[in-house]
C-alpha cells in the first residue's frame, strides 16, 4: 500500500534516533536526519545516511527551509532529552501547523506536554517496556507470539484494509464470512464508520455490518492479505 | 575412659542420632526464640495474656481476698507455665550435645584423652552464661512471687509485667535503642548521682537543724532528686536564703539534665529509626511466598512496580541510593535500603524457591550485569530481566546469564517502524498490553484430560467463548515453537499454550472452564 517513497523527518540521532532509523533504512523511505548534536549526525553519516542536517535549537529559518525543501509525509522527533523534544514538536507545529509528529516520551508527564504541544501521536516508550516487562514475567509466552506475529516473522504481517465499494464484503456481516477457513486470515477487530471512529475488537461479539470506508484490521501471512485484498478489489461491480 | 565418661559420650551420640530429639529441640527453639517461626506469634500472645492476668490476680489481692480457684491458677499453674518456659529455654540455649561430641572428635583426632572435666566445665559456663543473661534473670525473678511468705517478693510481680518485653518485638526494638546509646546514658547516670550527692548533702548541712522537714540525709536527697528531675512535689522546701539560692542554681542544674536526657533518647531514635523500618520490611519479606524482585528504581522500575500492584503482585525493591529509597518510602511498596549487587544482601532475603522472577532496572547496564551475576550465583533457574541502555551490553547481559532484554530505544524502534503503515494494528496490540479497554491477550494451558486435550482447533468454538486464537506454542524435542494461525486440523497436546486474545472477562471464563474440566476428569477417575 505504500508504494509511493515517504519521506521521513526524524529528529534527533541519540540512542531512541539511532534504533528508529534502523528500522526505516531498509525500507522504503526517505529518511532525513537533523540533530544539534555534530557528534550524533557524525555517527548517523558513518551509519550510512546521507541526507543530515545540523542545526541550531533556536534557529527556526534552517528548520522551516528544510520542511520546504522536502514534502515530509510524517516527521519523528526522538531527541533523547525531553525537554528538547518537546520544544522541537511546539518549533515544528509552529511552522508548519498540518505536519504530522510522532513523538517519543519516557514519561506521563512529557506524554501530556507533548500532546499539547501538538504532537498527533506519542510513543511512551517506559510504558511500554513495563508492560512488556509485566508480560515477561506473568505470560512469557504471549510476548513471544505478539513479537513473533509483529516484529520477528517477516511472512506475518497485520493490515489495516479498507473495504471497497461495491465489493463483496460491502453491505456483509462479518459473522457471515468466517476470514479462517476462506482466506487463513484472523480478523482483529474493525472501525466501523457507523458507530463512531473507535477501533472495536471483535472479540466484544458485536456483529457489525461492513460498509465501504469500513477499515478491518487482520493478521496473517503476507500472500493471504495479499489475495484477499486482490479478490476485495476483483470483486467490485 | 571411665565409666562416666563412656555413659556421657554415648548418650551425647544416642541424642545425636535421634531424630525425634532434634526435631523436639528445634520445635522449641522455634517457638522460643525464632521470631520467624510460623507459630511463635501465638505463644506470644499466650504468655502475654498469663502475665496480664497473673498481674491484675495480684492487684485485686492487695485489697480483697482471692476466690480460691483463682489463688490456685496463680500459684500453680502460672508459676509452672513460667518454670517450664524458663527450664525448656535453659535447655534449647546450649547445644551440650554437640560440646561433648566435638570435644570427643577433636580427642580422637589428637589422639589425647578425652578430658571430662573440661567438657563438664564448659558446658555448666554455657549454662551460667545463659542464666545470668538479663532476660533470664527477669524470667526467674517472675516466678518467685509464688512463694508467699514472703511479702518483699510481691514486689517481683513487676518482673512478670517486664516479662511481656520477650513476647514484644517492639519493646525489644525500644530496649535495643537505649542500649545502643550506654555511654551517654552511664554519664548522665553518674552525673544525676553526683549532683543529687552534692545538693542533697548541701540542704542536710544547712537545714538540717532548722527545717523540721528534714530529718535525716535520705530527705535531703530525696528533696534534691525531686527537684533536679523538675518534679518539685513541694513536700520538702528549702527555708534558709543560704538553701535558696542554691536550689536556684540546682535547678538550672535540673534543666540541663532533662535537656540532656532527652536529647539521648531522641538522637539513638532518630539514628536507628531506618534500621528498625528496615528489619520490620525485612521480617514482611521473610512472610511472603513467591514474589517479584525488583532491582533499582528506575523510572521503568517505577511503572513496574506500579503494574504489579495494580495487579495485586508481591514484590520487594532493593535500591540503595538514599534519595530513591526515600521516594519508594512514600508508597505502599516494601523496599530494603541496600546493594543488589552484593551477595549477602540476596542471600538474605533467600531467593530460591520463592522469588518468581527477578529484574535489572538499575540506571546503568554495568551495575545491571553486576546484579544479574549474583542472582545467577545464588540461583540457576530464577528467570532475570534485564534493561539494557547500550547496544554493545545485549551479550555481555546474555552471558551474565539474563534471560530477556529490554531496551525502551529497541522497544521505540519497533514501535516506530510498524506505526506508520500500521497504526490501528500497533494502537490494538499497545491497548492489549496495557490493558485499556479491557482487552487482554493471555495465554491458556491445555491441561491434561481437560476438553482441550487432543482435540481439533476447528471443533473448539472460540467464537462461542468470544475469543480469537492467535497461535499455539509448542514445546517438543526441537524447543519451544510458535505456531501462528494454526490450521483447523491441528490438534492440540497437554501442555500445549493456546495464545487467545478477548476481553478479560472472556479470557478467565475460558481458562476457568478448561481447569474446571481437567479436575472434574481427575475426580471421576478417583
Amino acid at each position: 500500500m505504500q508504494e509511493k517513497k515517504d519521506s521521513i523527518l526524524l529528529i534527533g540521532y541519540g540512542r531512541y534516533g539511532e534504533k528508529i532509523a534502523k528500522f526505516f533504512s531498509g525500507k522504503e523511505f526517505g529518511l532525513c536526519i537533523i540533530d544539534i548534536d555534530e557528534n550524533h549526525i557524525q555517527r548517523a553519516r558513518q551509519n550510512g545516511f546521507d541526507k543530515l542536517f545540523t542545526i541550531d535549537i533556536n534557529d527556526d529559518e534552517i528548520l522551516a527551509s528544510i520542511l520546504m525543501q522536502e514534502n515530509f509525509s510524517t516527521v519523528f522527533c526522538a531527541m533523547d532529552n525531553e525537554e528538547t523534544n518537546v520544544y522541537f514538536t511546539i518549533t515544528l507545529k509552529s511552522i508548519w501547523d498540518n505536519l504530522k509528529i510522532i513523538a517519543i516520551c519516557e514519561s506521563k508527564e512529557s506524554e501530556r506536554k507533548l500532546k499539547l504541544a501538538g504532537a498527533n501521536k506519542v510513543i511512551d516508550t517506559m510504558e511500554g517496556s513495563a508492560n512488556k516487562i509485566f508480560h515477561l514475567i506473568e505470560k512469557p509466552a504471549v510476548i513471544e507470539a505478539i513479537e513473533e506475529i509483529l516484529f520477528l516473522d517477516d511472512e506475518i504481517d497485520t493490515r489495516e484494509v479498507e473495504i471497497e465499494k461495491g465489493s463483496f464484503l460491502d453491505g456483509k456481516y462479518i459473522k457471515d464470512i468466517n476470514f479462517k477457513e476462506e482466506f487463513n486470515l484472523i480478523l482483529i477487530g474493525i472501525i466501523d464508520k457507523e458507530t463512531g471512529n473507535d477501533f472495536v475488537f471483535v472479540t466484544r461479539g458485536i456483529n457489525h455490518k461492513m460498509d465501504a470506508g469500513d477499515i478491518l484490521v487482520l493478521i496473517g501471512y503476507k500472500d493471504d492479505i495479499y489475495r484477499f485484498i486482490k479478490d476485495m478489489k476483483e470483486s467490485r461491480r | 575412659m571411665n565409666l562416666l565418661t563412656r555413659l556421657l559420650v554415648n548418650f551425647a551420640f544416642f541424642l545425636e542420632g535421634s531424630p525425634f530429639y532434634k526435631k523436639t529441640k528445634k520445635f522449641f527453639y522455634d517457638l522460643l526464640e525464632n521470631s520467624n517461626y510460623k507459630y511463635k506469634k501465638y505463644f506470644d500472645y499466650t504468655m502475654i495474656v498469663i502475665i496480664l492476668s497473673s498481674v491484675a490476680i495480684i492487684i485485686e489481692e492487695t485489697e480483697h481476698p482471692l476466690y480460691h480457684w483463682l489463688n490456685f491458677y496463680d500459684i500453680y499453674i502460672v508459676t509452672t507455665i513460667f518454670i517450664i518456659e524458663y527450664l525448656l529455654r535453659l535447655w534449647v540455649y546450649v547445644d551440650r550435645r554437640k560440646i561433648v561430641i566435638e570435644e570427643f572428635e577433636n580427642s580422637v583426632f589428637l589422639e589425647s584423652r578425652f578430658n571430662t572435666k573440661r567438657v563438664l566445665l564448659k558446658i555448666w559456663r554455657k549454662t551460667l552464661q545463659y542464666i545470668f543473661s538479663p532476660f533470664a534473670i527477669i524470667d526467674l525473678l517472675a516466678i518467685l512471687p509464688a512463694y508467699r511468705e514472703l511479702r518483699i517478693l510481691r514486689i517481683f510481680v513487676l518482673f512478670r509485667a517486664f516479662k511481656i518485653f520477650r513476647y514484644s518485638k517492639n519493646l525489644v526494638e525500644f530496649l535495643d535503642v537505649l542500649t545502643s546509646k550506654r555511654t551517654e546514658l552511664t554519664m548522665l547516670f553518674f552525673l544525676v548521682l553526683f549532683i543529687v550527692f552534692i545538693s542533697g548533702a548541701s540542704l542536710y548541712v544547712f537545714e538540717a537543724k532548722t527545717n523540721p522537714n528534714v530529718h535525716s540525709l535520705l530527705d535531703a536527697f530525696y528533696w534534691s532528686f525531686v527537684t533536679i528531675s523538675t518534679v518539685g512535689y513541694g513536700d520538702i522546701t528549702p527555708t534558709s536564703n543560704e538553701a535558696r539560692i542554691f536550689t536556684v542554681i540546682i535547678i538550672l542544674a535540673g534543666l540541663g539534665l532533662i535537656s540532656f536526657f532527652t536529647s539521648i533518647i531522641v538522637s539513638s531514635f532518630t539514628e536507628k529509626i531506618d534500621e528498625i523500618k528496615e528489619s520490620k520490611v525485612l521480617s514482611k519479606v521473610e512472610q511472603l511466598n513467591d514474589f517479584y524482585l525488583i532491582c533499582g528504581y528506575s523510572h521503568l522500575a517505577e511503572l513496574v512496580a506500579q503494574k504489579l500492584k495494580s495487579e495485586k503482585r508481591e514484590f520487594v525493591i532493593i535500591e540503595q541510593d538514599p534519595k530513591k529509597y526515600e521516594s519508594i518510602q512514600k508508597k505502599p511498596y516494601l523496599a530494603i535500603k541496600e546493594d543488589a549487587s552484593k551477595r549477602e544482601v540476596l542471600e538474605r532475603i533467600n531467593l530460591k524457591n520463592r522469588v518468581k522472577a527477578a529484574m535489572c532496572l538499575a540506571q546503568d547496564d554495568i551495575h545491571n550485569i553486576f546484579i544479574a551475576l549474583n542472582i545467577r550465583s545464588l540461583s540457576k533457574s530464577i528467570p532475570v530481566i534485564s534493561r539494557t541502555f547500550n547496544k554493545n551490553s545485549y551479550k555481555k547481559l546474555k552471558l551474565a546469564g539474563v534471560d530477556y532484554i529490554v531496551s525502551p530505544y529497541e522497544t521505540a524502534g519497533l514501535i516506530a517502524s510498524k506505526i506508520l503503515t500500521q497504526p490501528i494494528a500497533i494502537e490494538a496490540v499497545i491497548n492489549i498490553l496495557s490493558k485499556k479497554k479491557n482487552a487482554v491477550c493471555d495465554e491458556a494451558e491445555v491441561l491434561k484430560n481437560s476438553f482441550l486435550e487432543n482435540i481439533r482447533i476447528k471443533d473448539i468454538d472460540l467464537d462461542k467463548y468470544k475469543l480469537i486464537l492467535l497461535g499455539v506454542r509448542r514445546i517438543d524435542e526441537n524447543g519451544k515453537k510458535f505456531h501462528f494461525n494454526p490450521s483447523g486440523n491441528f490438534i492440540l497436546k497437554s501442555g500445549d499454550l493456546l495464545i487467545i486474545m478477548g476481553y478479560s472477562i472472556s479470557v478467565s471464563h475460558f481458562k476457568s472452564l478448561v481447569i474446571e474440566s481437567s479436575l472434574t476428569h481427575a475426580r471421576k477417575k478417583r
